[in-house]
Parts: C-alpha cells; structure tokens; sequence
C-alpha cells in the first residue's frame, strides 16, 4: 500500500468544510496557526481585475520525507502505507522537522507538547474508506488512494488527468497530486509558466523506484 | 503568477482574518481525543439531519459512550450529494458550546440587562400563565394581541401550530420577509413555482447577487463547482462584490448595488430586439408576451442605457444576452435568495424568471425544474375559533402581506404605537431579530412596550436577552423533528433522530408546547368564556365539557404523542411498515431505494438512475399545484395561497402581465423607476451584507469550531477610495447611518465597487452570555435602515447610505 490524495483544486470554494471535519474527527488543537489542512489563497489582480485561485493542503506525505530524515528521535517515521507521522511521546520538540518540511504542514500541539501534523486519518481508512477531509467536501476536490492499485479511485483518475505537484523542486516527491484542468486555457489560469507537468506513466517509475528505496522504513 | 504558496502567507493574506495562536482547547480534543481512541468504547451511529442552516443535509452521527464525537455525511440523501459544510461538521460544538440555556429563566434585572435567576419548569409555565391571563382577560381574549415569530427548522411548524392554532394569534412572522419572500413570489407568479436551477445540467448560468460559493445551498453549491471553469457550465456572476463565487465565473460583472433590475431589462431589451429568443417556445407557453416586448422596446431600455445605470458595459450585455440564448433552453437566471435588495426586488425576480422563460429554460433539464414530490400523512388539529381574535395588524403596509406578515412593518407599528389594537406580548422561537431585523433600536423599542416576552431558544441570543422568560430548547442532535419530505429532480423523505438524550434541563419544542398548553388551557378558557359570545351562544346549547373538547379548546391535545409516534402515522400511512424500518435504519427513504442506490467511488453516490431523475414533471403531474413546486424549506404554503387568491390568471403559462396586481398599485410588467433607485451622493457609500460560508446568519456565532474560521467581520471598501480616506487594513472605522453607528475593521480591497461597503451579517452580538461572540465585529441589522418595499413589505436590504471614518 502506498497512500497518496489527488485533488481536484478547480472544485473548491473555500468552505473549509475539511478544516472543520478534520479537526473534529482529529481532536486537533484549536488556534488559527494549528492545522492539519488549510486552502492556500493566491489572489490579486491582472489589468485591475481581480483574480484568485485556491490551492487545498495538507501534509504531501513525501516519499523522500526530509522530516522523517531530520528527526533525532526517529518520533517522526512512516507508518503503513507510507503515511507520515509522529509519535507523540518521542517527540522532544526540536523543531527540525518544522524546519525541514517545504509545505509548513506541521505545527506543535501543546496540548500534546509534540509536533502533529495529517495522518491521512489512518485511524478511520479501514472502516470509512475515506479520509474525514474527502468525506466532508461539498465539491469532493479530494480522492484519496493507494498508488500501488491500479483499480483504486485515485489511480484510475490519475491515469486519465495531467497534474502537478506544489514545490517539486524541493525533491521530496510528494503524495499530493494536483489535478490540471483538461482545457488549457483554464489551466494556464492557475499554473505558472514553469510548474511542470506530469502524466501518470511518465511519474509511476520515479515513484515506484523511491517507493522501493524508502518502504523498507514503513511501518506494516 | 507562483503556485507555490505556504500557509503562513495564506495566514496573512486571507479573508478569514482568524486570530493566530489562541489555545483554546476543542471539546472533541476533551471529551474524545481522538489520538487515544480506545477501541472498546461504546459506539453507535445513529442518523440524523443537519440544522446549523436551512439546507438539512442528512449525516450520520458517531456516538462514543454517550458522546456525540463526530458527523460524517449520509450518501443516501440526494439533496445533499453526500457532504457536510463547515457548519454542519461544527454541529458538535452548538450541542457541546458551554454557554447553552441549561434550564428555565426568569428576569430579575431590567429588560435587557441580562440579570435573570434560575427557574423550574412549572415556575416558567406559572409565570406565563399569570402574565398571559391578565393581559388577556384586560384584553377581552383578543388572542392577537400575542404576537409570535419564528425561525426556519423542522420544528417551526410544531411552535406554530400551537400559536396559531390552538392559542389562536393571527400576529406570525418569520424570516421571510426579511430574506427571500420577493423572489418566491416573483417567480410563482410568473412561471409557476419557485423551482430548483438544474445545476447538474445548465450549461449557461448568470447568478446574480446570489454567492454560492459562500451561501451554501444543496444541491445547487455541490453540482455547480464542480462544473465551472469549462467543465460544462458557463458561468457568469453579476456582482458589486467579488466573491468566492466570482472567482469561478467565466464572466464577472460588477455592478453597482441596486441596478440589477436594469441589467436584466437590457438583456431581454437585446434578446427581443434581436430575435435571438425561443420563439417557438414563447409562442406556445406565454401569455401577454407582446404587451411585454412592446413595453421593453418602446420604454428602450437598451444596453446603452443599462450601462449608465448599472456601470457594467453595454458589449458585455449583448454578449451575455446572446451567449444566454445560445446555450438555452439549458440557460439559467439563477432565482437566488436572501433577496430584497431594494424597492424594485420583486419586479426585478419577475424579470429574471420571464428572461429565463424567454429561452425556454423552465421545466427541462438543465433549466429550472420543478421536480416531483413524495407524499406524506397528515395529522390534523382541532383549531378552536375565538371571536375577540382580530386579524394581523400589518394588512395594510403593502400589496400583499401573508401570513408570515412583514417584519420591519409590523415591528414598527408597535414600536412606534400605530397598532390598531395593542400588541401586549411575544413568542419568539428560534429567531433572533434584535440581529436580524434592520434598525436594532428600534426592535429593542418593540420589546420594551411588551408586558411579556417568552424566548424559546438553544443560546443565550441578544434577542433572549430582552426576554422575561427564557425556555431552553435541546439542540438537534437531542430530539427527533417531524419527518420531512425534499420534492425535486430527486425527490426524498429525511427524518431526524434523537443521537442523545437531552443534556441539562433542556427540552424539544414539542414538549415545551405540551406544558405550557397542558398549563395554559383551563385558565385561557375562562378568558374565553367570559368574553367570546360566540361560545357564551354555544355553551347555553351544548355541555361545557362536550364542547370544550369539540371544540379544540383542549389546547394540548396535539402534543400528546411522541414526536416518533407522529412521524410513524404521518410515514407508515403512505409507505408502509417496511419502508418504516427502512427511514429509521438509513435516515433517508424515497421508493426504490435500496435497488436504485448505487456507490461510483467515495465522492460520488447515485441515488436515482439517470433515466428515473424528474426534470419535466408539469406534463406528468394530473393536478398541477404551485404549492408543491416551491422547494423551498422556509416558505410558507400559505403565503402563497394568498398570492393565489390574487392572482386571478391560473392559466398555467408564463404571465407577463399581472393585472390583479395592478389594482394594487403594483406594476404588471416590470419596470424600471428612477425614483425607486437610491443613488449614492458624494462622500457617502450604499452598505450591502451578505453571507458566507462559516456561519448561518447569527445563529453559530459562539461555535468556537467556527470563530477558528472567522473571528470577527471586516468591512470591505474599495481599496482606491480607502487610500483617499486614510484607511488602512485593520484600521477601526466608524459607519454611521440615519439609524445607527458601529465601529469596525476595514478591509479595504479591489474586490469591491466604489461607492459600496460591506460587511458579513451574523456578528456583532451584545449578550454577555455569549462568551465567544459577545461584541465581535458589528452587526449589519444595527446600521440598516428599516424601509420596506411594496409587494409584500419586506425588508429593503441595500438601500442604506452609510458615511465612514477613521476612528
Ligand atoms: S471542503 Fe472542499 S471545497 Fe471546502 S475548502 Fe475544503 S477542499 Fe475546498
Ligand atoms: S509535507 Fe512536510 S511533513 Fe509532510 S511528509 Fe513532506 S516534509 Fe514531511
Ligand atoms: S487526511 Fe485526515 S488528518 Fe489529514 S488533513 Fe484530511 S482530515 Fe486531516
Ligand atoms: S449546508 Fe452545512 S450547515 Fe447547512 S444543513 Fe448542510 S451541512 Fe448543515
């Protein structure tokens, strides 16, 4: 099992609704700087027209975790499915890992006094089939998946769309798969001229050799 | 243009101007943490029926030894496509919020100061009683001279059938006139029913006003998103501001708020003008179509003098026009809600329903359909007829007023002692309206006249705060509500469970109806005795008790049974045992159910087979009645009857020309007035409000889960003429009207028109019982100035000129 979540960013509306699911079926710390998940905003305007765009995150669940690398205490690891997270007790709040991760998807709990961070909600996967946050969705931006199934929700889309992923430069090849828009002309709305596009047999070997490399750490 | 954005700037940047770093804990994190799930708890998972707003999505509650823990959506329901909002995944916390009204209260302190003592039950009813008899009995059983409101639920009509009814008061008022009474009338008179835009389907959409991104509305939010942005539907939002929604239009247009009457006008001025309209369909479906084109070519409302008015170009109103046409009949004038803009709102809804009609787009898929509906048993109510209860004291204000009365109308007479009769008391359920009715002042004028005010309610409102008894109501996760049928393309039947038992001393409205009846009903029947010569005639002829009862004087007797006990007779008599066990399993029922639902993947569910889906329905319907057609969850049926009664063409077309309204000093056609338009002079702005998607108008503003979201409003002014003033982000500024002053934050950005402000309503509240919402931000009603409009007296909405400054 290698778990990963396409979006589909052009649905959503900025309801917050899986901020709110999320915290609720998580038991996360209130405090407006204490999220699993959050939707990034991009807006201004072009010839004095307004324009804005939304970007859903969370956590990318890296292949290449460069917060599991960093953490002295091995508190950050992989669990099943390679899904990233944090084990509370062995968490000493170093902050490295807050450090180390390019997508700001961590916080510290207090209530917890360790990091905490999205778990793909794998306390609810088995019985629920779903994350809390691709459950909630008004508009379903979210499809959460296991990248080893060919027959699995998530890659059965991803074999039909182009996507992108936030940040590749950063290297850490990550888990959150930005659905393009199919028309161009949409597309070119919200990507910039350098973000680079992939296709699901041009990412399936990349990710399947760091899938390899990396599994050996994950948790059965 | 970066796509790579990090949290901390989306921090900065965002509308949601949340406080960073506060530490509250939340109450799942106490009560149910679910990092230390322990697997043997109690669980149980028991359906239920969302109610933090209108829309009644159906979810399933998770239960951990007594503790409601987490609500996840209920697929089965095809109105709610399977999802909860914000507010919805929040219903925990308005079961959980610490500020809840935990048992009975009585004031001790002056009206409005908030200093009450805690009471029991039978002290509450005693209390009530010995105030309600007095004034009665000075009033010579004149039952109106109660006067009651309510807000939209599922148990509204439990409230109402006690006061109107059994206790006999013809002084109602709900939200209506102060929400969407315009557009419901509008588009009944015109086409029939209010409808349901096909969203699944249309491929061309102007919304207008409306902001479905931020004002939810199933399934209308759910299937249009994810079609916009080339993915089927063209989408065109006509808005002063750019909203959540605008972000996903392919067209935005900026109006100037209070012209969109003008703008539908040159449309339909370029889609006769040009031909480019339905004929064949117009020739076949309206009446009095030529007197309407006439009346738009010769009053030449063209483009060009749309644009003087509106400032939205005249090419973009001719693209629009024949972009609309093109893609009709599956092109949509979206109807809205919240409406009642300004004076001309309910011509301005029959011009955006005739504009829609023009291409066809009524009763077909992708149009506005009216969809079908699934029945359901009735119980009926003995309703005694008391001689000395004289009719509503609003009749007169306007056109039209129904049942539902006009609030700001009927809220001024008595305020400002111009009612007929006195008005000596109020009911108030579930409504708030020292927020939510414009001119606060003087609705706090109202109460203080009132010899007794009774507020039944879940929170510790500013409304409840005027109150001299408070009844705490359980929340809805504690109760079962009257099953509820959803008539449309899907049609279906939800009910809602109790998941809990009632915390505290709190109990659902049906109980807190049965003992104030089961206290009130020998005492008021005295009352009656001793002035109704009706029933002084009646008595000499028949025993008293016999007659008592026949007569429905029995106040209690429609609250014996259970709610559970109700809804099996309302349900089993139209569906069956079977069908029974199956509603209380699911939550959901509608015939076929178990053979037509079906799992695509984890978003989507089918729940009706493409090919069993209503969308033309008025060919198929035997009986063709508008009532069943509204699809509206908080209109009442009869307003409409009313509407009926004067609306002396039934002849089931499209109705270009009202005649019976004209006799009211109504337009028959619409048109557009100079007269009516409040122009904004120099130095002032037009306030407009509205709705967003964290909160549901001022009912979750203490929802701790939600002020996460949002802490507090912010007023939006254009950007340009913020600079001009000296106002920064964040800076506080004063807004004055003819009627009052707030301060608030500015948010000054391009979003918005010059000449118009805005802020969100829902915040603002003065109750100190409200620990997290007491004084965030301002509310709107405070500053907006109590003008109705004609038809039917509702609530001009944007018609406020408010100065500004920096404070
Ligand atoms: S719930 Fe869906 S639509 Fe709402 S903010 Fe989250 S991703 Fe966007
Ligand atoms: S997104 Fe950040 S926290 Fe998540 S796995 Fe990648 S580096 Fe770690
Ligand atoms: S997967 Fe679960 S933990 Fe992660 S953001 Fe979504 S709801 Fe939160
Ligand atoms: S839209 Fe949201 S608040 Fe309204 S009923 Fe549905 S889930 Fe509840």
């Amino acid at each position: 099992m290698n778990y990963a979540m396409a979006l589909d960013y052009q649905n959503c509306i900025n309801c917050k609704a899986c901020e709110v699911a999320c915290k609720e079926e998580n038991g996360v710390q209130l405090g407006a700087d204490k999220q699993r998940i959050w939707i990034g905003v991009v807006e201004g305007t072009i010839f004095g027209k307004p324009f804005a765009n939304l970007y859903p995150s969370q956590c990318n669940h890296c292949i290449d975790a460069p917060c599991v690398n960093v953490c002295p205490t091995n508190a950050s690891h992989f669990a099943e499915g390679g899904i990233v997270k944090v084990y509370a007790e062995k968490c000493i709040l170093c902050k490295g890992c807050m450090e180390a991760c390019p997508y700001d998807a961590r916080f510290v709990d207090d209530t917890m006094v360790a990091v905490d961070k999205c778990t793909f909600c794998d306390h609810r996967i088995g019985e629920m089939g779903t994350t809390a946050c691709q459950a909630t969705c008004p508009t379903k931006v979210r499809t959460f998946g296991d990248l080893d199934d060919e027959n699995s929700d998530l890659v059965k889309l991803l074999k039909t769309k182009r996507f992108f992923f936030q940040k590749e430069a950063s290297g850490t090849l990550p888990k959150l798969f930005y659905i393009l828009p199919d028309d161009l002309a949409y597309a070119k709305q919200s990507v910039s001229a350098n973000t680079i596009i992939h296709t699901w047999e041009d990412i399936k070997p990349v990710y399947d050799a760091a899938r390899s490399r990396r599994s050996k750490e994950w948790k059965r | 243009m970066k796509v790579e954005i990090s949290r901390r700037r989306f921090l900065q940047g965002s509308v949601a101007l949340s406080v960073v770093g506060g530490t509250t804990l939340s109450a799942t994190n106490i009560l149910a943490n679910a990092k230390n799930k322990s697997q043997n708890a109690l669980m149980k998972k028991v359906p239920t029926v969302c109610e933090m707003c209108v829309n009644k999505c159906a979810a399933i509650a998770q239960v951990r030894n007594g503790i409601v823990t987490k609500l996840d959506p209920n697929p089965y329901f095809p109105k709610s496509r399977n999802m909860l909002c914000a507010r919805g995944a929040a219903g925990i916390h308005a079961l959980y919020d610490p500020d809840r009204l935990k048992y009975p209260l009585i004031r001790t302190g002056e009206r409005g100061d908030g200093k009450y003592r805690r009471a029991t039950w039978d002290e509450a009813y005693a209390f009530i009683e010995d105030k309600l008899t007095k004034i009665l009995d000075e009033e010579k059983d004149n039952r109106s001279c109660i006067g009651y409101c309510a807000g939209e639920g599922m148990a509204e009509h439990t409230f109402k059938s006690f006061m109107a009814d059994k206790f006999g008061s013809a002084n109602f008022l709900n939200h209506s006139s102060i929400c969407l009474q315009t557009a419901v009338s509008g588009f009944t008179l015109t086409i029939g029913g209010y409808g349901q835009a096909d969203l699944e389907n249309a491929k061309y959409v102007i919304m207008a006003g409306a902001n479905r991104a931020e004002a939810i509305l199933t399934p209308d939010t759910m299937d249009l998103f994810k079609r916009t942005r080339g993915r089927g539907t063209k989408l065109v939002v006509v808005d002063p501001r750019f909203t959540n929604t605008a972000m996903h239009a392919d067209t935005y247009v900026a109006i100037k708020p209070g012209t969109d009457l003008a703008f539908v006008l040159a449309l339909t001025y370029v889609a006769l003008i040009d031909q480019v309209y339905n004929r064949a369909y117009v020739a076949k479906n309206f009446v009095d179509f030529d007197k309407y084109k006439k009346h738009i070519i010769e009053s030449e409302y063209t483009p060009e003098w749309a644009e003087k008015i509106t400032g939205v170009s005249a090419d973009t109103i001719c693209k629009i026009a024949h972009d609309f046409m093109a893609a009709a009949p599956q092109a949509v004038y979206y109807q809205g809600r919240r409406t009642t803009w300004s004076k001309n709102d309910f011509q301005l809804r029959r011009a955006m329903a005739l504009f829609t009609a023009l291409g066809g787009g009524i009763d077909v898929k992708g149009g506005i359909v009216f969809g079908k509906s699934l029945p359901l048993g009735e119980h009926t109510i003995n309703a005694p007829m008391y001689a000395q209860a004289k009719p509503r004291i609003d009749r007169d204000l306007a056109a039209i007023v129904g049942a539902t009365g006009t609030w700001v109308g009927w809220r001024n007479m008595v305020a400002e002692g111009k009612s007929p009769y006195p008005i000596r008391g109020m009911f108030v359920y579930k409504q708030n309206p020292m927020l939510s009715v414009p001119n606060t002042a003087k609705t706090k004028q109202m109460f203080e006249k009132m010899d007794l005010v009774v507020v039944i309610d879940t929170m510790p409102s500013d409304t409840a705060m005027m109150a001299d008894v408070i009844l705490p109501e359980c929340t809805y996760l504690e109760r079962e509500d009257p099953v509820r049928m959803f008539p449309g393309i899907e049609p279906a039947i939800v009910l809602r469970e109790k998941v809990i038992e009632p915390m505290y001393e709190t109990k659902p409205v049906i109980e807190i109806m049965h003992g104030l009846a089961v206290k009130l009903t020998k005492p008021l029947w005295e009352i009656t005795k001793k002035y109704d010569d009706d029933v002084k005639d009646e008595l000499e002829a028949t025993p008293e008790d016999e007659f008592f009862e026949d007569g429905g004087f029995n106040l209690a007797e429609p609250f014996e049974h259970t709610q559970e006990e109700l809804n099996k007779h309302m349900f089993v008599s139209k569906h069956g045992e079977e069908a029974w066990t199956l509603l209380r399993e699911k939550g959901v029922y509608y015939p076929n159910m178990m053979t037509y639902f079906k799992k695509i993947n984890n978003n989507t569910y089918e729940c009706y087979p493409k090919d069993k889906k209503f969308y033309s329905v008025l060919k198929l319907e035997e009986k063709y009645d508008p009532e069943t057609f509204l699809h509206d969850t908080c209109v009442n049926p009869a307003d409409i009857a009313d509407l009926k009664r004067s609306f002396n063409t039934p002849n089931k077309k499209v109705e270009c020309y009202l005649g019976s309204l004209e006799a009211k000093g109504v337009d028959a056609m619409p048109k557009w007035r100079d007269e009516d338009y409040v122009t904004v002079p120099a130095g002032k702005f037009k306030f407009i409000t509205g709705r967003h998607a964290q909160f549901t108008q001022n009912s979750t503003m203490n929802n701790i889960m939600l002020l996460e979201l949002m802490r507090e409003n912010y007023i939006w002014i254009n950007d340009k003429e913020a600079e001009k003033l000296g106002i920064g982000f964040g800076d506080t500024v004063e807004v004055t009207s003819k009627v009052g002053q707030v301060h608030i934050k500015a948010y000054p950005t391009p979003k918005i028109v010059p000449g118009a402000v805005f802020y969100i309503h829902g915040f603002g509240a003065k109750s100190e019982g409200l620990t997290f919402a007491h004084r965030n931000g301002a509310s709107d009603n405070e500053i907006i100035e109590d003008t109705i409009e004609p038809v039917h007296g509702c609530a001009n909405m944007h018609d406020t000129l408010v100065s500004l400054r920096r404070v």
